[in-house]
C-alpha cells in the first residue's frame, strides 16, 4: 500500500487529500464546537491553548519534521506580537491586516535569522537561536518609547472582524477567531508536510548528506521551512496581541520558547496532530494543577514530562501503539490512514 | 481518526475538573500574582499579609462574608494574567480583584474591569500610569517617583551636591533615574553622568570603578530586589566607594527579605522607602508579631504591607458597598486609615496611595540582625510620578 507522498498524482491529489482529512477536521470542529459549549467559562483560556497550538505548530514544522533544534523560537512569535501591536497602536485596529503584518514580520526576521542559523549544526545552532531571542528582547526593552519596555506596550484596541463582529468580554468572539486561524494554519501545513517540499524536510531530518547526494539544496530548503515556520509563528503572536491587548518583553522569553519544545516532545514531535495534543495536554494540567495548588504545581507538570520521556519517548501520540493495542489503524501514522 | 478521537477524549477529561459555582452572600476576592518561578516570593508575602489580616479581623465585612480565591500569573505575563482575571470574573464571579506585582500584568486587565465595572486593588505594580488606564484601579502599593523624589530632596539638604545615578536598564530604572535627576536638579544639584546597567549584569566592578572616578558626593542606584542588589552592593564595598566618602543612596535596595544576606557590607547604606519592619508603631509590632506567629521565619516588606493595607481597602469597600463596584470606587476614594507603615489615604483624582516616606539607614540591632532603622519622615507623600 503505497501512500500518496511517495507517488503523487495530480489529477487526484485535492480529492484524496480532502478525502484523508476531511474526517479529521470535522472531529476538530466537532470538538471546538462541545468544548464551547461545555466550558463556555473559560474561553478566555481555550483560546490560550489554542494560540499556543499555533505557536507549537510552528515549531513542529522546523524542529519535528526538518530536524532543527531551536530554542529561540519566541523570537519570531515575539516579533509577530510587536510588530502587530504596533501596527494595531499606530496604523490600523483591523485584526485581520493586523494578522498579516504579524506573519509576514515573522517571516522576515526569520528569514534573515535563518540566512545565519542554517550554517549552523548542533550545539553552536542551539546557542545562536537562544542569542537571538535575546538580542530582540534586548532591543524591545531598549526603545521604551516604542515597546513600553518592561511596562509592556498598550493602548492597543481591536476593530471589529471585518467591521462585524466585535470582540466580546467573555471571549466568545476571540474563541471563534483563533480557532478558525488554528484550522486554516494545519490545513496549510498539511498540505506543506505531504508535497515534495515537506517529503524532503523529513529528508533532511533523516540524512543531510545523503539529500545533498541527491542534489538537494539542503540549505535553501531549511532557510525556506524556517521562513514559514516564522510567519506562523508570527500569526500566533500577532494573535496573542489582539487577545491580550497588550504585549510585554515576554513574548521573547527563553523559557516560553523551551516551554513549547516541552509541550511538542509531550505530544510526539514530526507529527502535526502531536503538536495539538502536547499543548492542550501540557496547559490543562499545568492550569488544573495550578489552579488546585497555585504554589507546587510545577511538581505535576515536572512529574508529567518525565513520565513521558522514559515510558513514551514517541510523545503521548505513541501511547496507544505502547500499550499493545496493535491495530492496523493503532500501529500506523495517522497520515497512513486506509483510504 | 480513531486515534484522534481517543487523544481528544483524553483532553476532554482532563478538562472535567474546571467547572465551578457561586456560593450566595459570600463576595469572592480574586488575587492573581507569581506564586511559583523566580518571583514566588511575592506571591508567598501576599497571601500571609492576607492570611494574617483576615485572622486578625474574621473573614467578615459588614454582613458579608470574604473569601480570596488565589491565581498564579508566574512572572510579567499579561496573557496569562488577562485569562485568569477573565476566569475569576466570568466562571468564579468574583467582585474585586487584588494582587499584581508586574506594570504588564495590572495593564491587561484595565479592559475587563473597564466592561465588568468590578475594582481591582493593585499590591505592588509599581509604574504611575496604570491608575490612570482604568477607573476602577486603585494601589496600595507604592510608585518609584513617590520614593525617590524625597531621596533626592533628602540628599540636597545633607549637603550633597553631585550624584552620579546607577540603575537598572528597564523601566522601573528608567523611572527612578529621571525621578532623582528632575528633583535633584530642581534643587540645584547636578547629576554626572546616568548610567543604566543591563539587568544580567552580574559583575558590578567596571561600573563601581567608573563612579568613583568620577567621584560625585553620592550614587543613588536602583536595582529589582534580589541577586543584582546583592552584587551591586557588594561592588560598592569592594571597590572603595564607601572608604572614598561617596555615599549610597537607594529605594527598596535593603528590602527585608534579602537583608541579612547583604550582610555587614550593607550597614550605613540609606535608602528612602514607604515601609520598614520595624516602623515605631504599636500595630506594625502587632502585625509583624502576627506574621512571624504564623508563619514562623517570614518577615515583613513592602509587598506585605500593601497585601495588608489593599485587604484593609477590600473590607471597607465590600463592608459600605458589596457587590457594587463602582460605588465601592467612590467609598475607596478618599479613604484614609492608619496602617504599619504609618497615616496613609487614598488619592481621590490618583487612586493611588498617599503616604510617607522615611529614609532610613541599615543599621544592626541588639540581637544582631539588620534593620532599617527609620530616622526622618517625609509625611504624606502623593504619587509624584503623574504630576511630573
Amino acid at each position: 500500500m503505497n501512500t500518496v507522498r511517495t507517488q503523487p498524482d495530480p489529477g487526484n491529489a485535492i480529492m484524496r487529500f480532502l478525502k484523508k482529512r476531511i474526517a479529521v477536521y470535522a472531529l476538530l470542529i466537532a470538538i471546538s464546537i462541545a468544548v464551547f459549549f461545555l466550558f463556555p467559562y473559560d474561553l478566555g483560556f481555550l483560546t490560550r491553548i489554542i494560540i499556543m497550538m499555533i505557536f507549537v505548530l510552528s515549531l513542529d514544522l522546523i524542529l519535528g519534521f526538518a530536524g532543527v533544534a531551536t530554542l529561540g523560537h519566541a523570537a519570531l512569535y515575539g516579533t509577530g506580537a510587536y510588530m502587530a501591536g504596533l501596527f494595531a497602536v499606530h496604523i490600523s485596529a483591523s485584526p485581520i491586516v493586523g494578522l498579516g503584518v504579524g506573519a509576514l514580520s515573522g517571516a522576515v526576521i526569520a528569514f534573515i535569522s535563518a540566512l545565519i542559523l542554517m550554517r549552523a549544526h548542533g550545539l553552536t545552532l542551539l546557542m545562536l537561536t537562544i542569542a537571538i531571542a535575546e538580542v530582540l528582547k534586548e532591543i524591545a526593552n531598549k526603545a521604551q518609547t516604542l515597546t513600553g519596555g518592561a511596562d509592556g506596550l498598550s493602548g492597543i484596541v481591536m476593530a471589529p472582524i471585518f467591521g462585524q463582529i466585535e470582540f466580546d468580554f467573555v471571549g466568545q468572539t476571540g474563541y471563534w477567531y483563533s480557532f478558525a486561524l488554528l484550522m486554516i494554519v494545519l490545513f496549510f501545513l498539511h498540505i506543506i508536510t505531504d508535497s515534495p517540499f515537506g517529503l524532503g524536510l523529513r529528508g533532511i531530518k533523516q540524512s543531510t548528506a545523503r539529500m545533498r547526494a541527491i542534489g538537494a539544496p539542503v540549505y535553501w530548503r531549511l532557510v525556506a521551512a524556517y521562513t514559514v515556520s516564522g510567519a506562523i509563528a508570527g500569526i500566533a503572536g500577532a494573535l496573542s496581541a489582539q487577545i491580550t491587548e497588550l504585549v510585554s518583553l515576554n513574548v521573547y522569553d527563553f523559557s516560553l520558547s523551551a516551554e513549547i519544545v516541552i509541550m511538542l516532545i509531550l505530544g510526539g514531535a514530526g507529527r502535526l496532530y502531536g503538536a495539538l495534543l502536547g499543548t492542550a495536554v501540557f496547559l490543562i494540567v499545568h492550569h488544573t494543577a495550578a489552579s488546585v495548588d497555585p504554589f507546587n504545581w510545577l511538581f505535576i507538570i515536572g512529574g508529567l514530562v518525565l513520565g513521558v520521556i522514559f515510558f513514551l519517548p514517541g510523545g503521548l501520540l505513541s501511547f496507544p501503539k505502547k500499550l499493545g493495542w496493535v491495530t492496523t489503524w493503532f500501529s500506523k501514522q495517522p497520515e497512513e490512514t486506509p483510504r | 481518526m480513531k486515534k484522534t478521537i481517543r487523544t481528544i477524549g483524553l483532553a476532554l477529561t482532563l478538562t472535567a475538573g474546571l467547572t465551578g459555582g457561586a456560593v450566595a452572600d459570600t463576595i469572592k476576592v480574586g488575587v492573581i500574582a507569581p506564586f511559583s518561578g523566580p518571583f514566588a516570593i511575592w506571591g508567598k508575602q501576599f497571601q500571609e499579609a492576607i492570611k494574617v489580616y483576615v485572622a486578625q479581623h474574621g473573614n467578615k465585612a459588614g454582613e458579608h462574608t470574604v473569601e480570596f480565591i488565589y491565581k498564579d500569573s508566574g512572572g510579567p505575563k499579561p496573557d496569562v494574567a488577562k485569562s485568569l482575571a477573565q476566569e475569576l470574573l466570568i466562571k468564579d464571579r468574583v467582585d474585586y480583584l487584588a494582587g499584581f506585582t508586574f506594570t504588564p500584568n495590572a495593564l491587561a486587565v484595565a479592559p475587563l474591569i473597564n466592561k465588568a465595572k468590578k475594582p481591582a486593588i493593585i499590591f505592588n505594580a509599581a509604574t504611575s500610569m496604570i491608575t490612570t488606564k482604568s477607573d476602577y484601579f486603585a494601589r496600595t502599593g507604592f510608585t518609584l517617583w513617590q520614593v525617590s523624589v524625597p531621596m533626592a530632596n533628602w540628599a540636597w539638604d545633607q549637603g550633597i551636591k553631585t550624584v552620579v545615578t546607577a540603575v537598572s536598564d528597564y523601566a522601573p530604572g528608567r523611572d527612578a533615574q529621571n525621578a532623582f535627576k528632575v528633583a535633584f536638579e530642581k534643587k540645584g544639584g547636578k547629576v554626572i553622568d546616568a548610567m543604566q546597567m543591563a539587568l544580567s549584569t552580574a559583575d558590578f566592578a567596571p561600573f563601581m570603578q567608573q563612579i568613583k572616578d568620577k567621584s560625585p558626593d553620592a550614587v543613588f542606584g536602583f536595582l529589582p530586589v534580589g541577586p543584582p542588589t546583592f552584587a551591586f552592593v557588594k561592588a560598592y564595598n569592594e571597590n572603595g566607594l564607601k572608604d572614598a566618602g561617596i555615599k549610597f543612596l537607594g529605594t527598596g535596595e535593603t528590602d527585608e527579605t534579602g537583608l541579612q544576606a547583604l550582610g555587614d557590607g550593607a550597614i550605613g547604606l540609606t535608602t528612602a522607602y514607604h515601609y520598614s519592619a520595624t516602623h515605631d508603631s504599636a500595630l506594625n509590632k502587632e502585625f509583624t508579631a502576627k506574621v512571624s506567629e504564623m508563619f514562623p521565619g517570614s518577615v515583613t516588606n513592602l509587598a506585605s504591607v500593601g497585601a495588608y493595607d489593599g485587604t484593609h481597602l477590600i473590607y471597607k469597600m465590600i463592608e459600605a458597598a458589596g457587590a457594587d463596584g463602582a460605588k465601592a470606587m467612590e467609598i475607596a476614594k478618599g479613604l484614609a486609615w492608619e496602617s504599619p507603615r504609618g497615616p496613609v489615604s487614598i488619592d481621590v483624582t490618583t487612586r493611588h496611595i498617599t503616604q510617607n516616606v522615611y529614609i532610613r539607614r541599615v543599621e544592626k540591632n541588639d540581637a544582631g540582625v539588620l534593620i532599617n532603622k527609620e530616622f526622618e519622615t517625609v509625611e504624606a507623600v502623593p504619587d509624584l510620578g503623574l504630576a511630573k
